[in-house]
């Protein structure tokens, strides 16, 4: 027989009986809180303890068919209600038990989805760091091929230049120094047809590297005033600047110095040392 | 003939009356031992099961009382009660304690996938 089938003879019994006696609340109270039991969760998640909640209420019922609304009855009814209330807090706790479970389930899942993504991302992050290394040292490979070409390109300017006049090289970078005697008449800032020829010879070299800053200097011997040394001088390289920028070199990349008598490189006291001072020094900046 | 009978009657009088003052003590020890469970499991903070908690030290003081009177089957008939209360302490202690145990749990994993989500938003992109 089942718990259900003796649960309806014990209340139809009840029933019968209840004609003349009217069940006690603790009775009723515990009636309810068994079907409630053992016919929710209960039933599956705690089957042994609505079972001993069933035998309390069959107790209960028995000792209220026998002696009617008795002390004993009510305490029996009472103990049966609460066994119903133990059975479903057994329910509860193999739930909350089971949910628990899960969740600590769930999270070493996603823990270990976490660490295969991270093993993937830290596997790109290894592949785009040796691409980027090989490319870094494709890199440095060309930035050297482009030094030496610089280098070899300097090389040859150099020899070009000084088929064409003095070159030497100090901290402002190559000086090309021309002669004031081949470039312009005496006191005069008018480049000679043979001066002009010169210089673009010079500029065709310069040309090789168009984007190096030239710095034109004048510079004159020391007869005369300073002063007008030093206009002379200016105009003499003014006349150089035009003469490269008209032959292709950017002007903004070339500026002019007058420097009159100051520099000079020789004494002025012999007509040799004189003629050595009288020049225009194109000043070729390193990069 | 006349003595074995009187002797009878006083040795069955004599049993008869100690039987009547002999009590057999309440056996609390169980009940007392499941109040004092509920109350280690924490029952005074969670409501139903101070409840319960209470309603079994209550029967057990009354049991006790039932039991000093010499209404014995009232009183086991009370420990009953009290049993059962206690009983259904430690249940609903147990039960909570499941309970807090599992929403930490839970949380514990929503906390994981968001912190892993917002490093996969803040990560830099090794796309170009």
């Amino acid at each position: 027989m089942t718990h259900s089938n003796s649960l309806i003879l014990l209340a139809s019994a009840s029933m019968l009986i209840g004609c003349a006696t009217i069940a006690p609340k603790e009775l009723v109270d515990a009636r309810e809180h068994y079907q409630r039991a053992s016919r929710g969760d209960a039933a599956d998640a705690a089957p042994a303890e609505v079972h001993v909640a069933n035998d309390a209420l069959a107790r209960a019922e028995h000792s209220f068919d026998e002696d009617g609304d008795t002390y004993r009855t009510r305490d029996l009814a009472y103990v049966a209600q609460r066994k119903s209330q133990l059975a479903e807090a057994t329910a509860a706790i193999k739930q909350q038990k089971a949910s628990k479970a899960d969740a600590n389930a769930e999270y070493r899942e996603t823990q270990g989805e976490i660490v295969d993504q991270t093993k993937g991302e830290l596997d790109d992050a290894r592949k785009d760091l040796l691409v980027s290394q090989q490319a870094g040292a494709m890199t440095a490979a060309q930035l050297k091929a482009e030094k030496e070409a610089r280098a070899d390109a300097d090389r040859r300017a150099a020899e070009a230049l000084a088929k064409l006049g003095a070159v030497r090289d100090d901290d402002r970078g190559m000086i090309i120094t021309l002669s004031g005697s081949v470039l312009f008449a005496s006191n005069k800032a008018t480049l000679l047809p043979a001066a002009r020829a010169r210089l673009e010879e010079v500029t065709d070299v310069l040309l090789e590297e168009p984007d190096r800053k030239l710095t034109v200097e004048g510079h004159t011997d020391s007869q005369g005033s300073d002063d007008y040394n030093a206009r002379l001088s200016q105009r003499r390289a003014d006349a150089v600047r035009d003469a490269i920028v008209a032959r292709g070199y950017p002007r903004d990349l070339v500026r002019t110095q007058g420097l009159g008598e100051a520099q000079p490189v020789a004494t002025n006291d012999s007509s040799e040392g004189r003629a050595n001072n009288r020049r225009v020094e194109i000043v070729v900046a390193r990069d | 003939m006349t003595h074995l009978p009187k002797i009878k009657m006083l040795t069955l009088a004599t049993v008869a009356t100690l039987a009547a003052c002999a009590t057999t003590p309440l056996r609390s020890d169980p009940t007392t031992s499941e109040i004092r469970a509920a109350q280690e499991l924490g029952a005074r903070q969670v409501p139903t099961a101070a409840l319960h908690l209470q309603l079994a030290k209550e029967q057990l003081a009354k049991a006790e009382a039932l039991s000093a009177k010499g209404d014995e089957e009232r009183a086991d008939s009370m420990l009953e009660r009290a049993q059962a209360d206690a009983e259904l302490a430690v249940a609903l202690s147990h039960e909570d304690t499941e309970k807090n145990e599992a929403e930490a749990a839970i949380a514990r994993v929503r906390e994981l996938r968001s912190d892993n989500e917002a490093l996969q938003t803040t990560a830099p992109s090794t796309e170009q």
